[in-house]
């Protein structure tokens, strides 16, 4: 077994009391958390360190079983007192194989429940995020999860029913780590973002889009052919419809998973030619000359 | 492909349309009924008003909870930080979803600059 120098790995003093202990380790927990750190790989690591340094300095029946084992260099191979394992009934296993923390750990539990204590141990609970696309969260769809355990890594397909949305999660009971003595088996949280759609943004179950019309189109209405999840279905702009209207179809969103579906909303903006022909420009000066229109009338009188 | 010739596995839905019992949501989120029952206390943490016999919880609490848990556990904080961490995670989870709906609303494609064609632009007097 490979000894561990939790003090050093805290920063604290032999004698350092439970404060002490305590403030160091939210101190290192502060900078080295992978939520709120950058590096969040190789924090990981480093945290998990930190976290069990002080899981056994805080507790004071795994911190004096630690003292007992001396000081020695971080790394060094060593046997723990062979009192221990007359003590502890390890059940005939090799200190060899066990890691200084799960040893500890042990200790601790058959220092509080009894040498038979088996108590139910709940498996381990797993999260992991899945990015899938518009159409697969409308109509539902197959995922093939990469999950990584102890006992290494396994695939798990699971089914995702039709109406998840942005930001959904959900919960596969059950299918995390085993559970022991009893306990019931983890879960797998799944935290479920759509990948970016070149057409259609959704809002919950609601999608939204970008409509161009021609200056004309938006003044006398129009027919327009618009795209749908079910394909494309014509849309009646009305006369005079302005830049930033929503047009709304009904129902043409994606699936909520209860029978219903969100509304589809055309964003209507307003785009000119970029260059202009000859005959064009007759056409749009005839109409500049005759056209009393002024889209800059509220504008005026409100500055005015 | 055939959904049919998979194993199914039963996916739960982590919002609104789901209820957890106190005991339920005390395994999921590693904090024991004592501890749920003084989040409600604090405010925090309200269960369905339907039966109020059992408390039940709307299954949208458990993701921030466990987030609440974990940290509580990683920083061995004490169950008021928590309420007022849960407090702040819950926050955070409605302006992230306000963004993300007022990103849908917003053009995505604007139209195009002009090129060299049509007006000057608009030139601001200096001050």
């Amino acid at each position: 077994m490979k000894f561990k120098d939790y003090y050093a790995t805290l920063g604290v003093p032999h004698d350092a009391d439970t404060e002490q202990i305590k403030k160091a380790y939210r101190k290192l927990a502060r900078q080295h958390h992978p939520d709120l750190s950058k590096s969040a790989g190789t924090e990981a690591a480093r945290f998990k360190e930190i976290g069990e340094a002080y899981a056994t300095l805080k507790d004071p029946e795994k911190r004096a079983a630690y003292d007992e084992l001396g000081r020695r260099p971080a790394g060094q191979e060593f046997a723990p007192p062979p009192q221990w394992t007359r003590e502890h009934a390890f059940d005939g296993q090799s200190f060899e194989d066990i890691d200084l923390a799960d040893l500890l750990d042990a200790l601790g539990r058959r220092h509080r429940g009894g040498a038979h204590a088996n108590v139910p141990v709940h498996g381990r609970d797993y999260e992991t995020a899945a990015r899938i696309g518009l159409e697969d969260a409308h109509r539902g769809t197959t995922l093939s999860l990469d999950l990584q355990d102890e006992t290494g890594g396994r695939r798990l397909d699971v089914t995702i029913p039709p109406g998840v949305s942005e930001g959904q999660k959900l919960r596969l009971r059950g299918k995390g780590g085993k559970g022991r003595n009893g306990g019931a088996d983890g879960d797998i949280y799944l935290h479920i973002t759509l990948a970016p759609h070149p057409v259609f943004r959704p809002d919950g179950h609601d999608l939204h889009f970008d409509l161009p019309l021609a200056p004309w189109e938006a003044a006398l209405g129009a027919e327009v052919q618009v795209p749908t999840l079910d394909g494309p279905v014509v849309l009646t702009v009305p006369p005079g419809t302005r830049s930033g209207r929503k047009l709304r179809l009904r129902g043409r969103g994606l699936a909520n998973g209860r029978g219903g579906r969100g509304d589809l909303y055309a964003s209507v903006h307003i785009d000119v030619p970029a260059a202009l022909t000859e005959r064009e420009r007759e056409l749009f000066k005839e109409l500049a000359g005759a056209s009393r229109f002024d889209p800059r009338a509220v504008v005026a009188k409100e500055s005015a | 492909m055939n959904a049919q010739a998979l194993k199914v596995v039963e996916v739960g839905w982590l919002d609104a349309r789901e209820t957890l019992t106190a005991v339920e949501l005390s395994h999921a989120c590693g904090l024991t009924a004592a501890e749920l029952d003084e989040l409600v206390e604090y405010g925090v943490l309200t269960p369905l008003p339907q039966r109020p016999s059992e408390r039940v919880f709307s299954a949208e609490c458990v993701v921030p909870l466990r987030t609440a848990g974990r940290l509580r556990h990683d920083f061995d904080l004490d169950l008021f930080a928590v309420a007022i961490l849960l407090g702040y995670l819950n926050r955070i989870d409605e302006l992230e979803r306000e963004v993300k709906s007022l990103r849908a609303h917003l053009p995505g494609h604007p139209p195009h600059p002009h090129r060299g064609e049509g007006p000057e632009p608009w030139r601001e007097p200096h001050g």
